[in-house]
């Protein structure tokens, strides 16, 4: 096991406008299950790719423990690496895929069947071991795929959205088992994945890339509580953190918090001396609805969700869209005004260009 | 649902009257025939017999000719209304209305129900003879067959079977009954055009025997003897022979593997002479196949009308445009594929005809094979073939590692990639033709050295057939998703485990494909050793092919040259089918 150091690292393609990664550094510490986590065409799967040696980084470093392997071939850097779509070899049997990294390396046959075996059982797949890929379903590639990459027992796991291909109830128990796998190895991994689910489920810590760039890391419950910025705030969360632009008003004179208005809202903030647009972040569960003119301000409502453990409600503030999420069936009319109740404690502060304020 | 029951009836229907017309048409047509070479013996028996008008006159005696015209109809035997015309008169029924003058002019083939022939008069001195002096006109004996009678027979059975399977619910099931019935009208038509064949060929043996047998007596003489010379005429170019005797009734006989049709005339005391020709209904296999098939249409077309009303409008649609898009290529296949394939096969069993055209063949059975067999030049030059192939998996070789070099994005690649293929696009002769000058300048002739020739003619393939060998290995490795490569490597394989552990094995299909056609046409090269060698020197680039074609084209044995074509297609489906036991040990690959 090891831990994983990217140093400044750029990636510009050829001919490409923008480069893909750019100055990224970050730490995987060992024993690690860290999810790098962006929209597609954010550069996560390059991440991945560079520190597997399948692209050449443009400047920057990668280090596997102590080691800089950043110009070194794949061969020598002791990762595995599973696809996103799996790419078992399909001309070998599940066993003989298995054990491809192990011949390559002239393990003793004994040696590498006790292996194949091995994983093979820990991951279900003893009696599937003579069929081709194309004859297993998405969850017993995918297994076969981890079980490709397990039995080399790497420095470093590396996962490309391994769960993206399979179905919806499939991907939800192959989770948890990847969830207990990792903690059986102890093993350091990187998992790469657009859906903010498995990141908050499966990371021990979250990577946040957008363009390239790191945006955050840390603990699921650190960036969901903290985002560091506007972009961070929106990807986790369903739905979405409503992200309200406005101006901070009046003075602090007595001491009094000044207000912050936006459509019909009018909203009390500690910020004594910032000056110019502001943005206010207030996630729906922390949106309250209340008698017309008793809260913050009014909203019209234009939808209404029905969940069943909670009701979904989006709201016209006066111009300014809003959505509430209030737990349990809630019995409100779509076109009427309700007063609007926003969470003094939960609310996040960030500047004009999205970047938090405390 | 009714609506598709009636379409299918009047489907049946209409074929099995379709098969009836045809044979109908079939029997007058050997009907008419037969009339007709009866009407042209004829007039070649009144130009022998009779004699001419004056010594230097160009018509005939008009007495002479009266008195055979009449004696001819009370020939016991002859069953065929005959008229003689002298001008426009005519002379056998007096009473019967004169010929037109003007069609005396222009004379039709067919008039009345009756064939005409012209009847020309006798040779004179000047040699401006053989003038038109009238026309001879004969009718078809009217007969009903017992054809005829299973036909009827048939149809009635077949109409049954239609309204019995049209009539029962219009479902899903085959319909075996009707298939029978079909099959058995298309035979019975089949047995009414072959005994109609069969009685234009005996008609026309007994008319012509009488006409001989007649004529034999009534000769202008002075003459001792009879010589065949003189009846030869009426025979019409059939093949006159003296016989010890024989019967008078028309026989079939196999005369050297051909079946002839023969009947035996008296020429005078003691004197037979067997009149032998070719059989009409030899030729009707033909009509087998085509009135069966016509006759097969009916329970296709019922077939297809039960599946058109099973099948919902737009996979209807779309299957009907799928057969119409094949409808050409498969047309195409059975007329310069399967069509040649199944002559070749006929041609393999019978002899050399007299004539290239003559259809008439001897049935030799598997003589062809066993003189094919017991040549050693055949046995040399499939031993060249071989060794002539041994280029495909050279080239081969070549050719993927040419393809790994070019496989790869940029204006170079692309260049070099279409330099390659060049050699592929150009014309063999052209190519052959550059490279035999180019071979003969240097201090040894490669081409015209029994050594080399064939080395040199490897060499050459070698160079032709790289480049579009390369171009399907491009295109296979293109089609090698780069996942797997890249899996490979991060699993620690070098370029070279690469190779040989993901992608030559994921290109296996590319090379077998390769490799199958590339030894196909290795077998059927012919193109450079005709334009380079001529199959020399000394046979020594004598391959299978250019034997085939001297065998077929220089020997004119077509008979040897298809069973010799017949032996390199299981020599090929043998070497194919060892190449896919061979390389084809797995399964084929499909990308998960």
């Amino acid at each position: 096991m090891a831990s994983v150091t990217l140093r400044g690292l750029t990636l510009a393609f050829d001919g490409a406008a923008q480069a893909a990664l750019r100055d990224l550094t970050l730490e995987v510490r060992d024993g690690e299950l860290l999810v790098l986590l962006g929209p597609s065409g954010c550069g996560k799967t390059t991440v991945l790719r560079c520190i597997a040696g399948l692209e050449d980084p443009t400047a920057g470093d990668v280090l596997i423990g102590e080691r800089v392997v950043t110009s070194l071939p794949p061969a020598q850097r002791d990762v595995a690496m599973v696809f996103q779509n799996y790419a078992l070899y399909p001309h070998l049997t599940v066993s003989e895929n298995i054990a491809f990294a192990l011949e390559l390396r002239g393990m003793p046959a004994a040696e590498i069947a006790r292996r194949v075996t091995s994983a093979a059982g820990r991951l279900g797949l003893a009696d599937l071991l003579e069929r081709r890929p194309a004859e297993l379903s998405g969850g017993q590639r995918q297994r076969a795929a981890l079980a490709r990459a397990m039995v080399r027992e790497p420095s470093v796991f590396l996962l490309d959205e391994p769960l993206s291909n399979v179905d919806a109830n499939l991907r939800i128990e192959l989770r948890a088992e990847l969830v207990a796998l990792h903690r059986a190895l102890r093993a350091t991994m990187v998992y790469v994945t657009h859906d903010q689910g498995e990141a908050m489920t499966m990371g021990q810590r979250i990577a946040v890339l957008h363009e390239g760039r790191l945006l955050q890391v840390g603990t699921p419950a650190e960036v969901y509580q903290r985002p560091a910025d506007v972009f961070v705030a929106r990807s986790l969360g369903t739905p979405a953190m409503n992200i309200l632009a406005g101006r901070a008003r009046g003075t602090a004179e007595s001491g009094d918090d000044r207000m912050f208005e936006s459509g019909s809202l009018h909203i009390p903030i500690a910020l004594p001396t910032y000056e110019g647009e502001l943005q206010i972040g207030v996630r729906p569960e922390h949106v309250g609805v209340c008698a017309v003119d008793q809260g913050a301000g009014n909203g019209d409502i234009l939808i209404v969700e029905l969940l069943g453990n909670e009701t979904v409600v989006h709201l016209n503030a006066g111009g300014q869209p809003l959505v509430a999420r209030l737990p349990g069936l809630v019995d409100v009319q779509v076109g009427t005004r309700v007063g609007l109740k926003l969470d003094r404690r939960h609310l996040h502060l960030f500047d004009a260009s999205g970047v938090r304020i405390q | 649902m009714r609506r598709w029951a009636v379409l299918a009836t009047a489907v049946a229907a209409v074929v099995a009257l379709a098969v009836l017309a045809v044979a109908r048409w079939e029997e007058g047509r050997y009907a008419r025939a037969s009339a007709a070479r009866i009407a042209r013996s004829t007039a070649a028996y009144f130009e022998a017999v009779t004699p001419a008008n004056r010594a230097d006159s160009s018509d005939f005696d008009l007495r002479h000719l009266l008195a055979q015209a009449r004696a001819l109809t009370t020939l016991p035997g002859w069953e065929w209304p005959v008229e003689i015309y002298h001008g426009t008169a005519p002379l056998v029924d007096a009473a019967a209305p004169p010929l037109p003058p003007a069609e005396l002019e222009r004379l039709p083939d067919w008039r009345d129900g009756a064939a005409l022939v012209p009847l020309r008069g006798p040779l004179n001195g000047d040699g401006d003879g053989e003038a038109v002096v009238g026309v001879v006109a004969v009718r078809p004996a009217g007969r009903g067959g017992l054809g005829g009678l299973l036909l009827s027979w048939a149809f009635l059975a077949a109409l049954l079977a239609v309204a019995a399977a049209a009539g029962a619910k219009f479902r899903g099931r085959p319909h075996r009954e009707y298939v029978a019935a079909a099959l058995l009208l298309g035979l019975a038509a089949y047995t009414d055009v072959r005994g109609a064949a069969r009685c234009s060929t005996n008609d026309w043996l007994t008319a012509t025997r009488l006409l001989m047998q007649e004529a034999a007596t009534r000769l202008p003489g002075p003459r001792v003897r009879v010589v065949l010379a003189d009846v030869a005429p009426i025979g019409l170019g059939a093949d006159l022979v003296w016989a010890d005797s024989g019967t008078q009734r028309p026989r079939r006989v196999r005369i050297r593997g051909t079946e002839r049709a023969v009947v035996a005339a008296r020429l005078g005391s003691g004197r037979w002479a067997d009149i032998r020709t070719a059989p009409a209904e030899a030729f009707t296999s033909v009509w087998l196949v085509a009135l069966l098939g016509i006759a097969l249409v009916g329970p296709f077309g019922f077939a297809a009308l039960q599946w058109a009303e099973r099948t919902p409008a737009r996979p209807l649609r779309e299957t009907a445009t799928a057969w119409g898009f094949l409808a050409p290529a498969g047309l195409h296949l059975a007329v310069f594929s399967v069509g040649p394939m199944l002559f070749a096969l006929y041609l393999s069993v019978h002899g050399a005809s007299a004539g290239f055209l003559e259809p008439v063949r001897p049935y030799v059975g598997l003589e062809n094979f066993r003189a094919v067999l017991g040549d050693p030049l055949v046995w040399a030059s499939l031993g060249k073939t071989a060794l002539y192939a041994l280029y495909v998996p050279v080239s081969m070789a070549l050719a993927l590692a040419v393809a790994l070099v070019l496989n790869r994005p940029g204006r170079a690649a692309l260049v070099l990639r279409a330099a390659f293929f060049l050699p592929f696009m150009s014309s063999v002769v052209a190519v052959g033709l550059a490279w035999q000058s180019f071979l003969s300048i240097g201090p040894r002739d490669w081409l015209g050295s029994q050594r080399t020739a064939l080395l040199a003619l490897i060499v050459l393939s070698i160079w032709i057939q790289v480049g579009y060998q390369m171009m399907v290995f491009v295109a296979g490795l293109q089609r090698i998703p780069q996942a797997y490569l890249e899996a490979a490597r991060v699993d620690g394989a070098g370029a070279w485990q690469r190779f040989w552990r993901v992608t030559f094995p994921l290109l296996r299909p590319v090379t077998q494909f390769v490799l199958v056609t590339g030894v196909i046409g290795a077998f059927q090269m012919f193109t450079l050793v005709y334009a380079l060698t001529g199959g020399g020197p000394l046979y020594a680039t004598d391959v299978i092919m250019r034997r085939l074609y001297e065998t077929g084209w220089a020997s004119l044995e077509f008979g040897r040259a298809s069973a010799l074509s017949l032996l390199v297609f299981v020599v090929l489906l043998g070497v194919t089918w060892a190449q896919f036991k061979l390389l084809a040990g797995r399964r084929a690959v499909e990308h998960a």
